[in-house]
């Protein structure tokens, strides 16, 4: 994951229905860095999330990215098969990226769900489900995360679990955009702010 | 990849027999359906085994209607959909899966059940079989449609009504085709032809429609 790599937007700009969220927006991500979405609700931070994970097609400008770096995105839904166990949901996970599945019990360790693993995702707590959203961070390497305010519904214990995995993505030379209401413990890290218009 | 596909038929599988009304209720519709015409019309056997054929298509038609709308909803709820078409699979080829899944859920049931309502109302092996057959090769045509019209009109509220007045005129050169094929065998002629065009419009469904749902869900997902 040491390659090198460079991931950012230029002149981007969004408009929905006449009503512009955002323009004109230039950054870029050199390995290692963060950038921190922050603003208030409805000022366009998970369209810009969506934007640059390649779900939503910007209005203006696009982003540059090498289509060999591969992404992961966390959004405000979990993406979770909710009638599907924990386990299952995670060998679809690992199935979709094409990674082995062995991975998956120390996983389930490491997000303490081990006892949990059979148990269908629907009966979990909302914190448990953003857990297994966030599992295929440690499942699968990619160098970009995408993340929706992804402590949304998690306890302190595993708020600092995740953010430590971020510190030591960062420290991998991986890149991390994350969107966010709180401000984050965290070193190299930019902050973007979005306005409403 | 196969092995992901298989893994993604295997899951969606397993959510539709988890969900009673993407099989069960086609189910109960077309065997309770079917009982109503001998009693509506004429229990005569002759005259059953004249038009039975025609309706059980018909039947089939309707029951397709039932459990398609509820094709995508689940997705784009939890946000799935986002995920598939984010994976290294292309996304086409999930939903591939996915409506192979459907068609097992909703459409086999149908089609197993065919030769039990075809001996009820005293139609010939000859014909059940030919029946089955028929159904068998235009049912994965119903999905297919069904699915695409669902996938265009997401968004839309009450979809309910609208897409039986969107997909049933589209289907019915399958209707045309199933039917015909079983009027001819019970007429003796060859049933060649139409089985062949019928057969043809199947895989021209399931080798084009898939591309065209993905793309489609993929822009639904785009705002």
């Amino acid at each position: 994951m040491s390659h090198f790599f460079t991931f950012g937007v230029r002149n981007l700009g969004y408009a929905r229905q006449q009503h512009v969220l955002f323009d004109s927006l230039c950054f870029s991500l050199q390995p290692g860095e963060m950038l921190c979405v922050h603003g208030a609700n409805g000022t366009g931070k998970s369209t810009l999330l969506r934007i640059l994970a390649g779900l939503t097609t910007p209005t203006n400008g696009h982003v540059e990215r090498d289509p060999a770096t591969s992404l992961h995105y966390v959004g405000h839904m979990n993406g979770l098969k909710l009638g599907l166990t924990v386990s299952e949901n995670l060998r679809l996970i690992a199935q979709l990226a094409q990674t082995p599945l062995t991975v998956c019990s120390d996983v389930l360790v490491k997000i303490k769900l081990d006892v949990y693993h059979d148990k269908i995702v629907k009966t979990l707590s909302a914190g448990q489900k953003r857990r297994i959203a966030l599992a295929k961070l440690l499942m699968i390497p990619r160098p970009i995360w995408i993340l929706d305010e992804p402590l949304t519904a998690l306890d302190k214990e595993s708020q600092d679990f995740f953010l430590d995995q971020i510190q030591m993505h960062l420290q991998n030379k991986g890149v991390v955009i994350i969107s966010t209401h709180q401000p984050l413990p965290l070193s190299s890290t930019s902050t973007l702010l979005l306005r409403r218009a | 990849m196969i092995k992901t596909i298989y893994f993604v038929f295997y899951t969606e599988l397993i959510l539709l027999l988890q969900r009673s009304q993407a099989w069960l209720y086609p189910l109960g519709f077309f065997a309770i359906v079917l009982v109503l015409f001998p009693l509506a019309l004429t229990p005569d056997p002759v005259m059953l085994k004249k038009i039975m054929p025609g309706c059980l298509w018909i039947v089939t038609l309707l029951a397709q209607l039932l459990s398609v709308e509820s094709t995508f909803t689940h997705e784009l709820e939890d946000g799935s959909i986002e995920q598939l078409i984010l994976s290294q699979i292309p996304f086409s080829l999930c939903i591939f899966a996915k409506l192979c899944a459907q068609w097992v859920a909703s459409a086999l049931p149908l089609i197993l059940l065919t030769p039990l309502v075809g001996l009820s109302f005293q139609l010939d092996i000859h014909t059940i079989g030919i029946l089955s057959l028929s159904l068998l090769i235009g049912t994965p045509l119903l999905t297919m449609l069904g699915s695409l019209i669902v996938a265009l009109s997401i968004g839309l509220e009450k979809q309910g009504m609208l897409l039986g007045l969107l997909i049933l005129p589209l289907t019915t050169p399958v209707l045309i085709f199933g039917v015909s094929i079983v009027q001819q065998a019970q007429a003796g002629i060859s049933i060649l032809g139409a089985l062949c065009f019928l057969a043809g419009l199947s895989v021209l469904s399931i080798t084009l429609l898939p591309w065209v749902i993905a793309s489609s869900l993929k822009l639904s997902c785009d705002s």
